[in-house]
């Protein structure tokens, strides 16, 4: 009898694994890019034909390979990148299943050329997993991969591949992914002798951007720096009134490993709730790490997911730092037609002398990590100047941190009754006092929720309101809720009420007007009542908007005063409840250039 | 027209006129200053269709006449005179001044631009005390509304009646009122409900010595005294039926030391709630415990000693109202009375000084 099982071939092996690995030739790509960057490379290479179908090159100034590990490399599960199981859990590199060079070569013809420092040079060359030749050769220290004739050997594989426009947009996002995850390294993408993407080494993230997508998308950028439980979030993320428009982009990073989560994408979009209009996508460039052991990075072959160990503090603490991120003048819209990148601190780095393999270099986040305790995210943390304490010891309250000098903190203009104009170290804040309040009464409802409600003024003169049978059953089902924001209303029957108490929020509030539109609005359905998440945010949104002081109401210099301190003392003074700013930045810098002094 | 004044009467009267000018105005007339000469001297007006003032100040008439020029340029002119009589001649719509050996020219408007004053006949005027007036205001017109959906809250009460008179005024919040008898000489019985910027103007240019005339038409209101008169629009009633709604079965009472009471209030009102201005009153036997609690900010507590009958009461109150109420209280100690937390609470000087005198408060609801 024949036998019916039978161990298969390693090259058959590896075609199959490679149906997991190289499922395309941005996977290609990507293997080749994060073998280049484990290797230490400075600068990195990639020109493809045909998007990658007919040819793909890598070229890197890595460490490079002696002969033995060059073969030994096209062998399955052959990594220099971990050793144990321990290792396994603590993976710092891009690499380490040892699968991606072997797999890609039981598909492809693919030469190796490699050479370590003072080495002499190695060409291997293998085609549909068949080691056709090793020789010796004359070439730089670092790596050439080049890639010929993919899936020659798979049709069916081959078939499904997209047009090369396709494959090479797929291409050129992996890059970006790559690009941002590694800033010290230069990059640069030729397709069909056409440059695409041309990026030097660099030490900041805004510069990155920049070079990526134009200062424009760059200068719309906000810092994150958070940390919160052993979890540190950093990165930058589109100004709200930036994220309205142009194309999202979006890039989250775990030990400098690109990767995608919706939840998490999810959780930041939660982070920028009040900030945006319903709707808006914000870009993210989110770069995270955890503490060894509580997320699993071996979840998918090509690595694009991960899984946490606590993914739900994973996600309350994205939130929390979008939420910090946006309590920040840098978070507030502005008039300046070159707005300057955000402030990124970049901390005094080691030098390079103790660069060797397992270890990286210097400015490779990944690798990083092991050497420093801030972790890699010292390397992107972002800390504009105004934030930090002063000389003196002392922490500045959010309208200094926003340039506002002590002095000039009570001489608040207000124009055509219904902006506020302050001045700060670099320019001028418009604010406009109607959205400024929402924010104020917003943030002040909320907290007094969450205390179990509001005092309320009882009424001298109880008013009473005739109501359509909606804004009747909404009056009716929200009662509770509306005698703990200080509204006292009874049902009184044939859809009239009767409002025993109210809030007292300003001197020119009309309870009787506001509570009207306040249950027509939540009778209705609105934009800002389908943005809240609880019932208790759709109340307070809907009472800050038509309490809050109108446009049109004169301020006396108290009431500006008052005004402006409580919306520095709230969490997001910067933007109201709609999505809209409560403030405009005007710089000196633009100023001038628009007075043509410079620039 | 042509006429000498001296520096002191130009700015006595410019200045007394002056306030009643709109800043702003959409109708340019109304930045003016009316200046007439006639054989009484020279009579100054100013309005912004509300309320309209004018004063009469000595000068030596030559020439009668009228013009109107810009009130807060001619304001600051005067201010900046010489010491030496000023000369005012006009020639068309040209108004100048000479004073010692400096001449302006300011470019007016004729007088038929400017608003007639609103007819009121002097003939059926009743009298009124200065003092009087002016305390009855003083002590009301704090509590008026400054919210614009009724109108008739932003407006104190001028009741007249046979034997007495009466100012109200309320925000709906808060309530004042005081009553003075009165002998009522020729006063019609009327409800009038009076803006109070027109009753500041009355306060401000008229002395307490002075026994002011009072004239309404229709819809005005008009006080004279001499070359001095205010006239106002008023209001259209009627006034809520406040009566109704202060309480006269209010059970607890407590007799407090105003100045204490005032003090210990001001320092709960420092952390206090921005929003809500709340300060709990707790009446137990003869201590009246005062605490606020502000999330986030904190809390505090002080006990001060009062004379309180009645069962134990816990209430809680905006303090900038009952602050404001004991500002305006003319006695010592006052009289605070209650019947329930969610019933209005009065308090009411403890000697009656010419007058009743009562403010209202209503309470903030307390949480459970």
């Amino acid at each position: 009898m024949p036998r019916r099982i039978q161990v298969l071939p390693d090259t058959l092996a590896n075609q199959i694994a490679a149906g997991e690995v190289v499922e395309r030739p941005a996977s290609v790509v990507k293997e080749l890019v994060e073998n280049a960057l484990d290797a230490a490379a400075t600068r990195v290479e990639v020109v493809i034909r045909n998007g990658g179908k007919t040819e793909i090159r890598v070229s890197d100034d890595g460490y490079g390979m002696g002969r033995e590990d060059a073969l030994l490399a096209l062998d399955r599960h052959a990594t220099s990148k971990i050793s144990s199981e321990d290792d396994l859990r603590a993976v710092r590199t891009f690499g380490f299943r040892g699968e991606a060079l072997p797999s890609i070569g039981s598909v492809s013809r693919l030469t190796l050329e490699t050479a370590e420092s003072g080495g002499v040079g190695n060409r291997v060359r293998v085609s549909g997993g068949r080691i056709m030749g090793a020789e010796d050769c004359a070439r730089q220290p670092g790596t050439t991969v080049l890639v010929r004739s993919l899936f020659f050997n798979v049709p069916a594989r081959a078939k499904f591949l997209k047009s090369a426009a396709v494959e090479t947009r797929a291409i050129a996002d992996v890059m970006t992914s790559l690009a941002l995850a590694n800033l010290s390294a230069a990059f640069r993408l030729e397709s069909n002798g056409r440059t695409l993407m041309e990026l030097p080494a660099t030490r900041d993230l805004p510069s990155r951007a920049a070079d990526l997508w134009g200062d424009e998308f760059a200068g719309a950028l906000i810092p994150v720096d958070h940390r919160v439980d052993g979890i540190e979030i950093a990165g930058l993320v589109d100004r709200p009134d930036a994220a309205v428009s142009g194309p999202r982009r979006v890039h989250l990073f775990i030990a400098g490993r690109p990767f995608r989560d919706r939840s998490l994408v999810a959780a930041a979009e939660r982070g920028y709730r009040t900030t945006v209009p319903r709707g808006a996508k914000p870009s993210l460039l989110l770069y995270l790490d955890v503490p060894d052991g509580r997320v699993d990075v071996n979840v998918h072959p090509a690595k694009a997911e991960v899984r946490f160990g606590d993914p739900a503090g994973v996600e309350a603490a994205i939130e929390a730092a979008i939420h910090s991120a946006l309590s920040g003048v840098d978070s507030a819209a502005t008039l300046d037609r070159r707005p300057p990148p955000p402030q990124i601190r970049t901390p005094a780095r080691e030098s390079g002398s103790d660069r060797g393999p397992g270890t990286g270099r210097p400015g490779r986040p990944a690798a990083e990590a092991r050497r420093t305790p801030e972790g890699q995210l010292a390397f992107f943390v972002a800390a504009a100047p105004d934030r930090e304490p002063a000389e003196d010891g002392t922490v500045p309250d959010a309208a200094e941190q926003a340039g506002i000098e002590a002095d000039n903190r009570y001489s608040l203009w207000q124009v055509h009754d219904s902006y506020i104009i302050a001045e700060t170290r670099s320019g001028m804040l418009i604010i406009d006092q109607h959205s400024a309040h929402e924010r104020i009464l917003f943030e002040a409802l909320m907290r007094d929720f969450d205390a179990g409600g509001r005092p309320s003024q009882r009424l001298l003169f109880p008013v009473t309101l005739r109501l359509s049978p909606g804004e009747y059953a909404v009056v009716e089902q929200t009662q509770s809720l509306l005698a703990m924001a200080g509204f006292e209303a009874e049902p009184f029957g044939g859809r009239t009420v009767i409002i025993h108490a109210a809030p007292n929020p300003h001197p020119w509030f009309d309870a009787e007007r506001c509570l009207r539109e306040m249950v027509a609005e939540l009778a209705e359905g609105s934009e800002l009542t389908r943005a809240a998440r609880t019932q208790y945010e759709r109340l307070a949104m809907t009472f800050a908007c038509k309490a809050a002081i109108k446009a049109g109401q004169r301020l006396s210099v108290e009431e500006r005063q008052r005004l402006f301190d409580e919306l520095f003392a709230t969490e997001l003074p910067y933007h109201d409840v709609h999505g809209r700013p409560t403030i405009v930045r005007l710089s000196l810098d633009e100023l001038e250039r628009r007075f043509g002094r410079h620039g | 027209m042509r006429f000498t004044i001296t520096r002191e009467n130009l700015q006595q009267g410019l200045a007394a006129v002056g306030a009643s000018i709109p800043t702003r105005t959409t109708l340019p007339v109304l930045s003016n200053i009316l200046i007439e000469a006639g054989e009484d001297g020279v009579q100054m007006s100013g309005t912004d269709l509300d309320i309209a003032v004018t004063l009469r100040v000595p000068a030596e008439v030559e020439e009668p006449g009228a013009i109107t020029v810009p009130a807060k340029k001619l304001q600051e002119l005067a201010r900046e005179l010489p010491e030496a009589p000023a000369r005012v001649t006009t020639t068309g719509e040209r108004f100048e001044l000479t004073c010692g050996k400096a001449t302006f020219r300011l470019n007016g408007m004729p007088r038929d631009e400017f608003p007639t004053f609103p007819e009121v006949d002097f003939a059926s005027s009743w009298r009124v005390s200065g003092e009087l007036m002016g305390r009855m205001i003083e002590r009301t017109s704090f509590a008026v509304s400054t919210e614009e959906s009724r109108p008739i809250l932003n407006g104190v009460l001028w009741q007249l009646g046979d034997r007495e008179m009466r100012m109200v005024a309320t925000n709906g919040h808060r309530l004042a009122k005081l009553t003075i008898p009165s002998d009522g000489a020729n006063a019609p019985n009327a409800d009038l409900i009076v803006p109070p910027k027109a009753l500041a103007q009355v306060q401000r240019l008229f002395d307490p010595e002075d026994e002011i005339e009072v004239a309404r038409s229709e819809n005005h209101l008009g006080f004279r005294k001499d070359g001095t008169r205010v006239y106002t629009r008023l209001i259209e009633g009627p006034y809520p039926n406040y009566e109704q709604v202060i309480p006269k079965d209010n059970d607890r009472i407590a007799i407090a030391d105003k100045e204490t009471l005032t003090r210990s209030l001001r320092r709960m009102a420092v952390v206090a709630s921005d929003q809500t201005h709340r300060v709990r009153l707790a009446f137990v036997g003869t201590a009246l415990r005062l605490s606020v609690e502000t999330p986030d900010l904190g809390d505090a507590h002080e006990e001060i000693e009062v004379d309180y009958q009645g069962d134990a009461l816990d209430i809680g109150f905006n303090a900038n109202y009952l602050l404001e109420v004991l500002r305006y209280m003319p006695s010592d100690e006052v009289k605070l009375s209650f019947k329930a937390p969610e019933r209005a609470a009065t308090v009411e000087p403890t000697e009656a000084s010419e007058g009743a005198y009562l403010c209202l408060i209503m309470p903030l609801r307390l949480l459970e």
